[in-house]
């Protein structure tokens, strides 16, 4: 009996937290490039299946590049921008970088909390993205001891539609058991001269699959299968040390991005 | 005897299951670097490069320390040559070969 209610508790605050799913979005068009090549970026704070609200990026706290173990600042490449969805605006960041050097380039970006009016609490999603040049492996799976952070057991940027993606859900460098997953598709093209939100390329049959809840297994562990080509995004819920900010409760998060090809 | 049979042929098959890789910028100071590396993320310190024009190999030696060569940029087409044996040469040509 103690069991069922726990059961409908669990399953209610995932529901409250599925009809709130933000992403926040490290976008770049391609992640597996074939040369050194100077890609855009883009931070927006959104639902990149749905898109029905943009929320203001509340600022960044920090925003890295690691390559070769070796760890860069990017905050002084970025640049306020005011990013237009299908319903709305908000306020976002745009950033080129030069991915010169083989290998893997891992960005990690944590942006200062948003306060969520609707839960009266704050949301910090710790987000990991990156890009290879050329193939050669390098960084892609390091364990970076981040707050929140799901660390890949595939390359993000090397997967095919219909093939799967595994990470470990960590929180300071420790994997977190039965950690509760959000997955969404970035349902729309991202237009970087315009910075605004496409026409959503598919429908969901039901709201269970604009944000798809799933869970890690006991040892912090989660697949899951890749049906379309595009950027999937997977983000543990709450999963850092900081449960509290500004006297509010906070939700620290870690989100990683993945992106997978058509194979034809 | 029979376990270093054994390791030989897992060696072996290892080396096969992998390709060269070889990626290079223009540092913009006359000078190209060339970074070789293994789709295992092995090292490829050691390992032969060298670039040529036509028929001719103006320039030889071996990757650095850390898996890249920097050499000068030459006039006219050229092409840069990772050279981990056979089946594993990668070759990127002079004009794709960018700051």
């Amino acid at each position: 009996m103690k069991k069922k209610f726990l059961g409908s508790l669990v399953a209610a605050s995932v529901l409250t937290t599925g009809a709130m799913a933000h992403f926040q979005m490290l976008y770049t068009p391609e992640s597996a490039l074939e040369k050194p090549t100077t890609i855009e970026l883009r931070h927006v704070f959104n639902h990149p299946f749905a898109d029905e609200h943009t929320m203001d990026v509340a600022g960044i706290e920090s925003f890295v590049v690691i390559s070769k173990e070796q760890q860069k600042s990017l905050m002084d490449t970025l640049k306020p921008i005011e990013f237009k969805g299908n319903t709305n605006s908000g306020k976002g960041y745009a950033s080129t970088y030069q991915a010169r050097r083989m290998g893997d380039h891992v960005f990690v970006v944590t942006p200062t909390p948003y306060f969520e009016k609707n839960e009266d609490a704050y949301i910090q999603q710790i987000t990991k993205m990156m890009v290879n040049v050329a193939g050669a492996p390098t960084d892609w799976d390091a364990t970076l001891g981040l707050k929140a952070e799901i660390v890949p057991l595939t390359k993000p940027y090397a997967i095919w539609a219909g093939g799967t993606f595994t990470g470990i859900v960590m929180s300071e460098g420790k994997p977190v058991p039965f950690a509760e997953i959000e997955v969404e598709y970035l349902n729309h093209d991202v237009d970087l001269k315009t910075n605004s939100m496409g026409k959503a390329h598919v429908e969901a049959p039901q709201d269970s699959f604009v944000t798809m809840g799933i869970k890690a297994n006991k040892d912090g562990e989660f697949t899951f299968g890749i049906p379309k080509a595009g950027w999937w995004g997977f983000v543990a819920l709450g999963v850092g040390p900081d449960t509290e900010y500004k006297g509010k409760e906070l939700s620290q998060d870690a989100l990683i991005w993945v992106q997978a090809k058509e194979m034809k | 005897m029979k376990k270093v049979i054994v390791a030989s042929l897992l060696a072996a098959s290892s080396l096969l299951a992998h390709s060269a890789l070889m990626s290079c910028f223009d540092n913009g100071d006359g000078t190209v670097t060339c970074e070789g590396g293994f789709s295992d993320g092995s090292s490829a310190s050691g390992t032969n490069f060298f670039v040529r024009q036509g028929g001719n190999v103006l320039i030889t030696g071996r990757m650095d320390q850390h898996s890249e060569f920097t050499f000068k940029k030459p006039e006219g087409a050229f092409e840069a040559v990772f050279d981990a044996g056979e089946g594993h040469q990668v070759v990127i040509q002079g004009k794709d070969i960018a700051q």
